[in-house]
């Protein structure tokens, strides 16, 4: 495994789109945080603004890249011809998967860990101009703040899972432009759904297993008796997505000619 | 045959033949086509199977939408106070007081917070209906809340006069007077000097209409946002008072008292107490009338185009396929086979964006015809008011949505052609298209911003499915998450065609610099 | 450990086509084998099948003993050039060698070494995209020899290289084999491994139809006839027929003569007094052989293209 983990680093470090897409993570997320804080306003009579929830909005754009990145990570390898020289030197599949989503999900970690933390800090920045002060009723936004620390540390797993959810995806279809058209679907479509029923059992129902609404509800700080799923239960509703994902693209690996 | 002498045209004709010829023999192609229809059908139907309304009470049936004489869905509730008129004649009445009384969210749980006042749109004035009857033909003269007076008819129709309201130091003398088919309004500050408001010519006014004043004052409207995103409305009660003196009725009229109607009030769940009634009192030559409602066309509820559940699913479909359409090409080396049998290479590229447009175009039109046509059935024999719309409109629903899929795949197309990347290519096709709308409706983002979003990215196509309207007349929540574009249908389409042009051209300038 | 590629009772087919249908062969150490065979015999897939890439519907492939997926550091048993094409085009060569030494745990030092025996050193930090076929196929051989194995097979991979790279590479795959290893190289082109194969195992139609030495090929097909120059034909002929000889009249003064070697032929025309004026031994090439054993496997027959005009 040692081995597999080394390979797969040192393909993935020496792809030099992968240090743009990186950056764009980095970059990206906090740009739409600090966007979307800039966009709202707080009167002094108060507002009902999930405020954690508001400065990680750009995890909703980060997301993206960050498929992109576990997309190509392996579509890269079909488009190729590569998987076979891949596979030729190391036949044990499911293992060179296992590898490759190890390697993703460090390097996704790292990006993500950024991006939230600039993203924490933009929000910091700009809510207190546009009225998020103490004095009306909105605390400065911390880390030291326990739901706050959560919906953190919530949005950095929640893109890691996301990166392994599109792997899965992209290793069971094998184009790039398939899996990001699934990928998109599953995280921005479906979450648009439970707004298009009318119904409110489908409606929770749809929220619930919407990989991105429910993962999402991590970031929740506010009202959180009224969300359909807990912040933990929400991501792990998409840690579920994933390992779905994962185990589908695994086992097609294994049955499929290379 | 030999392609130095043939005219340019049939060169062009030819590339179309060929690609189309490459489109149809991959099958993946074909059925990503295919699929995608089917999403928005499928989605549609049964979201719309999903969905039931009831209304309670003993037949468990909806009343029927009232409908104004222009095909569309009307509230028409106000206290009219009137009597016949035959022929030619008119109305003149001052207005000398309008005050009201608004419910404003409960502050403490379980007590009405009924504060004094009147709402913008609140009215009152002079008006020609053609009978009682929910929806029948009207114009009117009025002064209101908020925005001076105005002459209204017909429910979409809107004329503003002075601005300014009505106190008892400053009353508004209003008239209406109707000569043939031809209705005029006319306002003075003292009875004496009259500027003309405006001129109507309500549909089909019989030779017997209803003469008189009357009130109405629409609920006062609150947004909050909702919990999954998206927003609550809620509009609560509010009533205006006015006083009326001097009237005058002028033609043949059938004289004797003023007969008095509440129309539109719906009953309590007893079935014969009023819910929220409006009233009448006179003293002396001053009518005093409360009114309730209003007199506009209805802007909120189930629309054509909210069967189109399954459109940006669909869409993603379309973007894929489009993007593979080019990129395809890109990845063995297919391209440099394409440009020795067409050497000019902007027009291949031109043959191919024709094709994988017209090709769209044919699905969507499918897709949309279908869900929009059955799925409006389906939710109306469910119990569900659907917001009616003319034949017109509902046309231009459905190819404008087949335009909007066509578009995007053309925009998609050139994305894919300018970063020969398919992953790259969706998900800036999806990033542009697709996300822009799903935040605009559905996200926390404020509705300004969610607007700018509709107006500035290539989203702005979807303005294209909104069937009905924005009317300034009336106060409703016009926001991208209810369903209302900031740009009109084919002004948001535009927007889009204009993205895709200019993609395309960089795409064609890109091709015709870079090597193969 | 004894290193043999041994390829036995090999069966696949995709939908409809045949692609394997029986497949057996040994690779043994110490040769050069030639894997020949028209386009679509299934040399590629038979390949891919023992790479543990392909499943087989039926039979088994064994490298050094063992299945390839087996193995845990794979190419240090085999080494494998299969589609020169695949590579990630902005990875550079050397980082492409890299990450594959990273997967066997070899050190990098080992990249070097090969890139240097094939000839790109000064090529190593360019990207592989902008390479040549030739280059990409130097940089593919350099793969296969990455872990030192006892075994290689390479698909074709003469394809691209220059005259120069041409010679190069045989004169490699005989060192190769001249160190023991077991080397399996296939072509379409008998021409392309006849200097280089000790063995060959030619192939049509996913089966085997001949698995021998080139000598004994040449010699299964090819029947002795002798080229005879001669100003007095009907007395050569009437002499070498009464000699047990088939004589057939190819030019004015020029015989084929078969069914008699030529030292045969030269006696009984010295005994006959027969002049004649040159005597060659007209022995079949191994492409002759080659396309009388293939005749019937060839799928893509040049007729069946007329035809389908």
């Amino acid at each position: 495994m040692k081995r597999h983990l080394s390979a797969e680093w040192t393909k993935l470090r020496t792809l030099p789109g992968i240090g743009w897409l990186l950056l764009a993570v980095v970059t990206l997320t906090p740009a739409a945080s600090a966007a979307a804080a800039a966009v709202v306003s707080c009167p002094p009579a108060g507002c009902a603004y999930d405020v954690p929830k508001l400065a990680l909005m750009g995890v909703q754009v980060g997301q993206a890249i960050v498929a992109v990145l576990a997309v190509l990570v392996i579509t890269g390898e079909y488009g190729t011809g590569l998987v076979r020289t891949t596979f030729t030197a190391m036949p044990r599949r499911v293992a060179v998967l296992t590898a490759k989503a190890a390697v993703l999900t460090g390097v996704t970690l790292f990006a993500a860990t950024g991006a939230v933390l600039a993203s924490v800090l933009a929000g910091r920045l700009i809510l207190p101009g546009n009225g998020f002060v103490p004095e009306h009723g909105q605390p400065l936004l911390s880390l030291a703040d326990g739901p706050t620390f959560r919906a953190a540390a919530g949005s950095v797993l929640y893109l890691a899972l996301i990166a392994l959810l599109s792997l899965g995806v992209a290793v069971a279809v094998r184009d790039a432009a398939i899996a990001m058209g699934i990928v998109f679907g599953l995280l921005y479509v479906l979450s648009a759904v439970p707004l298009m029923v009318s119904d409110p059992g489908w409606q929770k129902l749809l929220w619930q297993i919407s990989p991105m609404n429910a993962g999402l509800a991590v970031q929740a700080t506010t009202r959180l008796s009224d969300l359909p799923l807990s912040p933990w239960a929400g991501l792990a509703v998409l840690a579920a997505w994933a390992a779905a994902a994962l185990l589908c693209g695994g086992l097609l690996l294994r049955a499929r000619d290379a | 045959m030999s392609a130095g002498t043939a005219p340019s045209r049939g060169g062009f004709r030819r590339l179309l033949r060929a690609e189309w010829t490459k489109f149809r023999t991959v099958r993946g192609w074909v059925l990503g086509l295919a699929i995608a229809p089917l999403v928005i059908v499928t989605l549609g139907l049964v979201a719309a199977s999903g969905s039931h309304t009831s209304c309670g009470g003993p037949t468990d049936v909806c009343p029927a939408t009232p409908v104004g004489p222009g095909g569309e869905a009307v509230d028409d509730r106000f206290y009219f106070v009137h009597r016949s008129l035959t022929g030619d004649g008119g109305i003149t009445a001052r207005v000398s007081s309008m005050t009201g009384h608004i419910r404003k969210p409960d502050v403490t749980q379980g007590a009405r917070n009924v504060v004094d006042g009147v709402v913008p749109w609140a009215k009152a004035g002079v008006m020609v209906k053609d009978g009682t009857r929910q929806g029948s033909a009207y114009a009117a003269t009025m002064v209101t809340g908020g925005h001076g007076v105005r002459m209204q008819y017909d429910f979409t129709q809107d004329i503003a006069g002075r601005p300014g309201g009505v106190s008892n130091g400053s009353p508004r003398w209003l008239r209406l007077t109707r000569a043939g088919d031809e209705l005029t309004g006319y306002e003075s500050a003292d009875g004496r000097h009259w500027t003309v408001v405006g001129t109507a010519r309500p549909a089909g006014l019989p030779d017997t209409v209803q003469v008189g004043f009357f009130v109405a004052s629409p609920g006062d409207l609150t947004v909050q946002q909702a919990d999954f995103g998206g927003s609550i409305q809620q509009s609560r009660f509010t009533e205006a008072i006015a006083d009326f003196d001097q009237v005058a009725v002028e033609g043949e009229t059938s004289g004797g008292a003023w007969e008095r109607d509440d129309i539109g009030v719906t009953m309590e769940p007893d079935g014969s107490t009023p819910h929220h009634p409006g009233g009448f009192a006179q003293s002396g030559d001053t009518y005093t009338v409360t009114g309730v409602g209003d007199i506009a066309p209805l802007g909120d509820g189930q629309r054509i185009e909210s069967t189109l559940s399954g459109l940006p699913a669909g869409l993603v479909g379309v973007i894929v396929v489009a993007v593979m359409f080019v990129t395809a090409e890109y990845r063995r080396g297919l391209i440099r086979t394409s440009l020795l049998a067409g050497p000019r290479r902007g027009r291949v590229l031109a043959a191919k964006a024709t094709v994988i447009g017209t090709v769209t175009f044919v699905a969507g039109s499918a897709a949309a015809g279908i869900t929009v046509v059955v799925g409006t059935r389906i939710l109306r024999s469910n119990g569900n008011p659907v917001l009616p719309v003319n034949t017109f409109t509902e046309l231009r629903v459905i190819a404008g949505v087949a335009a909007l899929a066509a578009v995007s795949a053309v925009l998609a197309f050139a994305l894919g052609a300018l970063f020969r990347n398919s992953a790259a290519a969706v998900t800036a096709a999806v990033a542009v298209i697709i996300v822009p709308h799903v935040l605009a409706t559905t996200s926390v983002l404020p509705v300004g911003a969610a607007q700018w979003l509709l107006r500035l990215t290539p989203a702005a196509g979807f303005a294209v499915q909104q069937s009905i309207p924005e009317y300034p007349h009336v106060i409703s929540y016009y926001a991208p998450s209810a369903g209302y574009y900031p740009l009109a249908p084919w002004a948001g389409l535009s927007v889009l065609c204009a993205y895709a042009a200019l993609a395309l051209g960089l795409a064609v300038v890109r091709i015709r610099r870079r090597d193969a | 450990m004894h290193a043999t590629i041994e390829v036995h009772g090999l069966r696949k087919r995709f939908g409809q086509t045949v692609a394997l249908d029986g497949m057996s062969f040994t690779v043994s150490p110490g040769h050069v084998t030639g894997f020949v065979g028209p386009n679509g015999a299934g040399k590629s897939t038979t390949m891919r099948v023992i790479l543990g890439l392909d499943a087989a519907d039926e039979g088994t492939a064994l490298v050094g003993g063992r299945p390839y997926r087996s193995l845990r550091t794979p190419l240090t048993h085999v080494g494998a050039l299969l589609d020169a094409a695949a590579l990630q085009p902005s990875r550079t060569a050397r980082n492409h060698l890299l990450w594959l030494a990273h997967s066997q745990g070899l050190p990098a030092k080992r990249v070097d070494e090969v890139l240097e025996q094939v000839g790109l050193r000064s090529a190593a930090r360019r990207r592989a995209g902008g390479f040549s076929l030739g280059m990409r196929q130097r940089l593919g051989i350099a793969a296969a020899l990455l872990g030192d194995p006892p075994m290689l097979m390479l698909d074709e991979p003469v394809n691209g290289l220059d005259p120069e790279g041409i010679v190069w590479i045989r004169g490699l795959l005989r060192s190769l084999a001249a160190q023991g290893r077991a080397v399996l190289v296939s072509s379409h082109l008998m021409s392309e491994v006849e200097d280089t194969a000790d063995r060959l195992v030619v192939v049509g139609r996913g089966r085997v139809v001949a698995d021998t030495t080139v000598a004994e090929l040449i010699a299964a097909v090819s029947r002795d006839r002798v080229r005879l120059r001669t100003t007095a034909r009907e007395h050569a002929t009437t002499v070498l027929s009464r000699a047990g000889a088939t004589v057939a009249g190819a030019d004015r003064d020029v015989i084929t003569v078969s069914g008699l070697a030529a030292e045969r032929v030269v006696a009984a025309l010295t005994a006959g007094a027969v002049p004649f004026s040159e005597v060659a031994a007209d022995r079949a090439t191994l492409e002759e052989a080659y396309m009388e054993l293939t005749r019937n496997a060839v799928e893509f027959r040049a007729a069946d293209a007329e035809a389908g005009r």
